[in-house]
Order: C-alpha cells, then structure tokens, then sequence
C-alpha cells in the first residue's frame, strides 16, 4: 500500500442552528477552506468521499447528489458513505484506501450534516424532533417503537459497563472532564459552546436526560461541514513544499463493528464493553507499531458522544485500564488546563462543547488533531469515530508527523 | 394503570407566538389529576388514531427569520413514506405475541443457541444452520441495569420517565428489548439493575408490536401473578399514587420560601430580556401550583414569559409540584440539583407525569438567563 498523508482540512462554524445556511453552502464554505489550507486548486482533486449520516436530516434520499457539482467536482469519482455517528470516520477510512490502493492521488473528504431544521410542533422546540430523527436508526423490528434513542442505547452500555465496575464512572470525574473539556473549546474558534463557562459542579447537578447521562455530560447536536484532503506521498510532499504545512501521515487504520444484538457472550454484543473501539485501536496501533499508546501518542481525539463513554473508550483503546478509567483524572492521564497529565483529549471541546455534525464530526477531530499536531510539534495523534445502535462500530487513525 | 394507550391531548392555540408565526401551540392538560403515570402507546387501535398522529403534523406554512439583520425563508414540511411493511419471518414472533400471547425464541440444532426475539432464519455461527422456533418462558432477569428516559424524542414525550431494558428469558442467551415498569409510582433509575427477576406481561391490547408486552419486577407480583402465564396489564394492581402531604410548616422553611421567591421573582424578570429563556417558554402554556413547607406560590407560564406570586394558584391548575423542602427550591435556582433530579430523588413529587417536558423548560430557565448574561 502507499503512503497517505492528510494535506489540508477546514471546518465552518459550528452551530446549533445554521438559518443562514443549507448544507450546499456548508459544504461550498468547508471545501473551500479546506482547499485554500492546502494551497491547491479542486482541479487537482481526484476524487470525492461524502460523509452525510442521516437522509431525513437532509430532507433527501441522495443528500450527495447535489454537493458533487457544487463542490467543484463534476465529472469526477464520488460516493457516500454513512455510518451512523463513524460515518465521518469511514468516510476517511475509505478515502484512506483510495489512496493507498493507488486509484487516486488526491481524495476529498467532506463530512457535513443539518439537524435542527427538524422541529418538533408540539414542544415547539428542535430538540425532541431530532432525536426522533436519530431514533429511525434503531432497529425497526424490535427497538424503535419502545423509543429507542441514540442516549439510551448508549447508556446501556454504560450502565452496563457499571455494571461490571461499579467503582468506576464516578459522578464527580465525569463532571471533571466535562470541565477540562469546555475549558479547551474556547481554544477553537469554530466550537459551538466556546463561550460557555461548564463547572464540575455546574455539570455533576445537570438535570438527567437519560440515565446515567447528563445535560452537561453528552454531546450537542450542531449543524456544520468539514473537508480533509488526502494525498499519496508524491503529492502530499509537492503540496507540502508549496503550502508550508508538513503532510500529516496515517500510519494506522482500524474499524470494527459489533454484533447489534446483545447476549450472554462475545457470539453477541456483550454489553460491559465497547469492543468496536478496542478492535479498531488494536488493529491502528498494530499497523502502526504502536506497542504503548500512553507513551507513544500525545493528542487523542475521541469521539465523545458521552463523557462516560469517551472515558470507558480510552480504556478500550489502552490508555487507562478497563474498571479503572476514572484515572484519567484520577492519576492524571488527560492533560488539564493547569498543566497536568499526560495525553492531550480532545483539545478543541470535542463534540461535547465543539459541535456534533454527525457525517462531519471526526472530520472536525481531524481537523483539531492535525492543528495540534502542527501547531505544537506532536509526533503522534490518535482519531477515534464511534456509532450506532449500542457503541456498535468502532474506527481508529494513527496520525504522524515525521 | 399499567402503560396504556392514551388518546393525545387536544391543542389549544396560543393567542399570540411569541417567536415563529407556525401553529404556536400548548396542549392543554386536564385539570390536576391524582391519577397514576399513564403512557401512550405509539400504537393504539388503528381505529382510533392515525400513524402520524395528528397533533404532530404542522400546517403548510412559510415564515421568515432574521439573523444579523438578514431575512431568511423557512417552510414547514416533512419526509414521510407510508409503508404496509411485512414482519416476514418475524410474523410468528409478533402473532404469538398478538393471538397466541407466547414468546416464540428460535433455537440452532447445530450448537443450541436460543436467540430471542428471533431475529434471523440461519446460524451464523453453524455455517447457517436452520433455526427452529421454540416457545420461551415469561419469566426471565433484566441482563443489565436499564437506562430510564427522562427527556424522549417527540413521538415518546408524553411516555416519560420510561425504562427500555434487555429481559433474559430462561433458557435464553440472547436478551429482548422491551420496556420496564413499576407498579410502585415513578420509575426511577433503581428500580431495575442487573439480575432483577422480571415477568413478561402481556397488554390487555395487542396489535403485534414489542409493545405488547413488558416487564415488572417479580417481587412486585403475588405468587398467584408470578404463577399465572400469561399474565395481563389488567391483572396487575398499580399503585395509584395520592398526593403526599405537605410537611409541616416550619420558620426555616418559611424563611427559604421568601427567598426562593425572590430569586424566581427575579428569574421570571431576567427571562423576558432572554432570547434563550423566552425560546424555551416559546408557545407553551402552563399554570402551576407550588405547595411547600414554607407555603404556596402560584407560577404562570404563558407563551415566553413567566410569572410568580406568593400563595395558593387560583383557578385551573395543569401541574401541582410539591416540594418537601424548600431548599430544593433554591438547589435549583443556584444550579446545585435540576428539578428532574430532584423528581427521581424523591424531593419533588408531581402530579402528571408526563409534564416532565415542562420540568425540562423550567430546568433550562436559570442556564439561559446565565448564558444570555441578562
């Protein structure tokens, strides 16, 4: 396979409700940033990877259709790709392999979603409408009329995993992180909540959305798009010598999605563990020679649907152990504001407080990865996507700088 | 009652939106009711409701918003798909659930595997082995702690707090989805955890749906009822909880009581000049009673704007909050316990549970005053 290097990325604003914008625009808006970071024209552009997770989001079947002309990319190779909340992820996974494989030399992502259009007549108000929107994910047959939602299915995992460890998953580290995470939003100037002030203590008496899951303890939902370019190693470093920024290098790929039935064994999900994400890290860090991720990588950019679930996913993916990811604070794993710790979470909010446009949100880790990576001279990133029914798919990418 | 369908609430419009000149609307409630947590089905009697119900389908309409000083057109509409959608090879596992009122698993030959519900035709595991059916016991264990509900998506609203767990039917080795009910008041998060025996109970109404059936803890059920297969909603006794007394008036409480009028006095100002707090109150419409230890105070929600007096709510009341202590009060408004976490520890009680919704909007208030700095 050959080498890949991410050449260029950009995200729009995040926001909750984009009134100014359809997601043509927010796409025009993310490409052309994206483009103007990597110095090249969209003629040198091969091909297109669309990451969009929700038709009904869009109001269309083919919500692509239209982004292929508009993105400058007429007459060109491009495919959807939708994954549930790793539709972003796998948009990159299959980018990826476009450019290993040797059939293209430059691939575009463009990851982007509406939400809030949605809007629920009775409540008057978004918010019940689109998780309604989310909740025609679940399965037809058995879970979408018992008001299965994207929170409670994930909190059965969680609750799960408590379960299994009742001493971990503290209210009080959860709200911590929850903290740490809103105080590094205000680093990106595109997040969402970056002008929100979340305490722990603010956050640990949050009112319960779903339990075990929080108000200030979950992600939001955000409307927005973001574009990574993808490069084989000839063109990365041509694209490199005439923009000034060093190609970002993927070292490391891995995806893994669970059973979506949950039983007594590993024959089925088991719920205690998010095994999608473990297989997905096991598989990046093997391809990537990665032996010690604590000690080998710096900045981690984790999909953090919920604060308890990103802390049970730096379990799966060996940074803390599995029972015990209340180290992260505890025995300061995660870097904090004040200077503490060891790994670098989620350094531009997150989807917590950065925004959560669903196709596009490991885009935007990417985005903050690569920024980091660059701005303060880290040698190894880590960019983690997680989706579906019961945490049921799992990605991971090694990032490099050398 | 046990979770039964429930007509939705008529509508009554607003006399003036506040914020977007769509069908601003509040469902009227009935008047304060000591009747137990109902729920409505998404499914009642094709007789009696449509499959979008009507309540929920907007009018053709068109409105323009301003940002920056810029108009922006947006329309009402909608993506929907009618379906006569087959169950196919699940049809025995919804029939039996419908005409037979048994749980039907489907077992491998090949390695033994009971999977319930029976959600494939082969065995992936035995190089795609035919699955038999078999019939399952009603009785089983919750196969993990259930997640409970509080805030659900718009066609599950008036459902509130519900539980959704994975019931291990004896014999099983997968777990069924299906709801999880008290017959005890408000589900709270404790009601269920891992292990809990459980029985499979049947409604009273079943038109082929996993809402046909849910599960009680068995060590709320008679042995008679544990005994009995299958056992009916109707059969079941559910705790009609009556509105607890006010505890005795105390100068302590009286004295936080003055307070936490002050501050939602204060609040109630604030949220006028907030455009988040007047969104939240946005076409909704609510009268409600505060009946503490320190005394009573009336709260008016009316379309955007809240108001609040101190003593007894005069005339309709939709919601009744009923506080043991008016430190629960005061927790909330200082952002120390939500008034939803207030509900599950049993600091709060109300007397319609399905006005969590106006629990959540009264929970955003002090948050977006704060973030709107007003």
């Amino acid at each position: 396979m050959r080498k890949v290097g991410i050449v260029g990325a950009a995200i729009t604003p995040c926001k909750g409700r984009w009134v100014e914008r359809t997601y043509y625009g927010l796409s025009q808006m993310a490409v052309k940033s994206c483009l103007e970071d990597a110095a090249v024209s969209v003629r040198d552009v091969d091909a297109a990877v669309f990451g969009i997770y929700n038709d009904i989001f869009e109001l269309s079947a083919i919500p692509e259709h239209p982004l292929q002309g508009i993105i400058g990319m007429a007459n060109k190779p491009g495919i959807r790709v939708t994954n549930g909340g790793a539709t972003g992820a796998y948009a990159m996974l299959a980018a990826y392999s476009f450019v290993a494989s040797g059939l293209y030399d430059t691939v575009l992502v463009l990851g982007v979603e509406k939400a809030t259009d949605c809007f629920d007549f009775e409540s008057m108000t978004e918010t019940p409408e689109v998780i309604k929107t989310i909740g025609w994910s679940g399965d037809t047959f058995f879970e979408r009329e018992l008001g299965w939602t994207a929170s409670d299915s994930y909190a059965e995992v969680v609750l799960a995993y408590m379960d299994d460890h009742p001493g971990d998953l503290k209210p009080e580290i959860s709200a911590r992180i929850a903290e740490v995470l809103c105080a590094q939003a205000k680093n990106n100037p595109f997040a969402q909540r970056k002008d929100e002030n979340v305490t722990a203590e603010m956050a640990l008496n949050s009112r319960y959305v779903v339990y075990p899951f929080k108000l200030l303890e979950m992600c939001v939902y955000t409307e927005g798009a973001g574009a990574v370019l993808f490069a084989s190693e000839e063109k990365a470093k041509a694209i490199a010598a005439n923009s000034g920024k060093d190609p970002i290098w993927i070292t490391g790929v891995g995806a893994s999605n669970e059973h979506s039935v949950s039983g007594k064994d590993l024959r089925h999900k088991y719920m205690g563990r998010i095994f999608s994400d473990h297989f997905a890290a096991q598989a990046a860090y093997k391809m990537a020679g990665i032996k010690d991720p604590l000690k080998e990588i710096q900045v981690v950019e984790l999909h953090d649907a919920f604060i308890k679930q990103l802390q049970i996913t730096m379990g799966e993916m060996g940074f803390v152990p599995i029972g015990r990811t209340d180290a992260l604070i505890e025995e300061e794993i995660m870097k904090t504001p004040d200077g503490r710790g060891r790994v670098l979470i989620n350094p531009s909010g997150g989807l917590t407080f950065g925004g959560h446009f669903v196709g596009g949100s490991n885009v935007f880790s990417t985005w903050s990865a690569r920024r980091e990576m660059l701005d303060h001279g880290f040698a190894r990133g880590l960019v983690h996507g997680t989706g579906s029914t019961i945490a049921q798919y799992g990605v991971a990418m090694v990032l490099e700088r050398r | 009652m046990a979770p039964r369908p429930k007509k939705p609430p008529a509508r009554k419009p607003t006399r003036k939106p506040a914020r977007k000149p769509v069908r601003a609307t509040a469902r009227p409630l009935a008047r304060r009711t000591t009747a137990p947590p109902r729920h409505r089905s998404t499914a009642p009697s094709p007789a009696s409701s449509s499959v979008i119900p009507p309540h929920m389908n907007p009018p053709v309409a068109s409105e323009v918003v301003a940002r920056d000083g810029v108009g922006y057109l947006q329309s009402n509409e909608a993506m929907f798909t009618f379906y006569k959608r087959t169950k196919g090879e699940f049809s025995k596992y919804f029939l039996g659930l419908r005409d037979e009122l048994k749980i039907y698993g489907a077992r491998c030959p090949g390695c033994g595997v009971v999977r319930v519900p029976p959600f494939e035709l082969f065995c992936p595991e035995c190089d795609f082995t035919e699955l038999e059916p078999v019939p399952m016991p009603d009785t089983g264990v919750m196969m993990n702690t259930p997640p409970v509900t509080y805030f659900a998506h718009s066609l599950f609203q008036s459902w509130v707090p519900f539980g959704r767990g994975r019931v291990l039917l004896e014999g099983a080795d997968t777990a069924v989805p299906m709801h999880v009910y008290t017959t005890k008041g408000v589900l709270t998060p404790f009601v269920f955890r891992r292990g809990t025996p459980v029985k499979v109970v049947f409604r009273d109404r079943r038109i082929g749906k996993p809402t046909d059936v849910f599960a009680v803890p068995q060590s709320e059920l008679t042995a008679a009822q544990l005994a009995k297969s299958p056992l009916l909603e109707s059969e079941l006794d559910f705790t009609r909880p009556a509105e607890p007394a006010v505890p005795p008036a105390t100068p302590d409480a009286k004295a936080k009581l003055a307070r936490a009028l002050k501050m939602l006095q204060k609040l109630a100002k604030d949220a006028r000049r907030s455009p988040r707090a007047r969104h939240n109150l946005a076409g909704w419409k609510r009268r409600i009673a505060i009946k503490t230890p320190g005394g009573a105070l009336a709260m008016v929600i009316d379309d955007g704007t809240l108001d609040v007096s101190p003593g007894p709510l005069k005339g309709p009341t939709d919601l009744v909050l009923l506080f043991q202590d008016p430190q629960t009060l005061l927790d909330w408004l200082t952002f120390r316990e939500a008034l939803t976490n207030a509900i599950i520890a049993g600091k709060l009680w109300i007397s319609v549970n399905r006005e969590f919704t106006t629990i959540f909007k009264l929970d955003r208030l002090p948050r977006s005053v704060l973030r709107d700095g007003t």
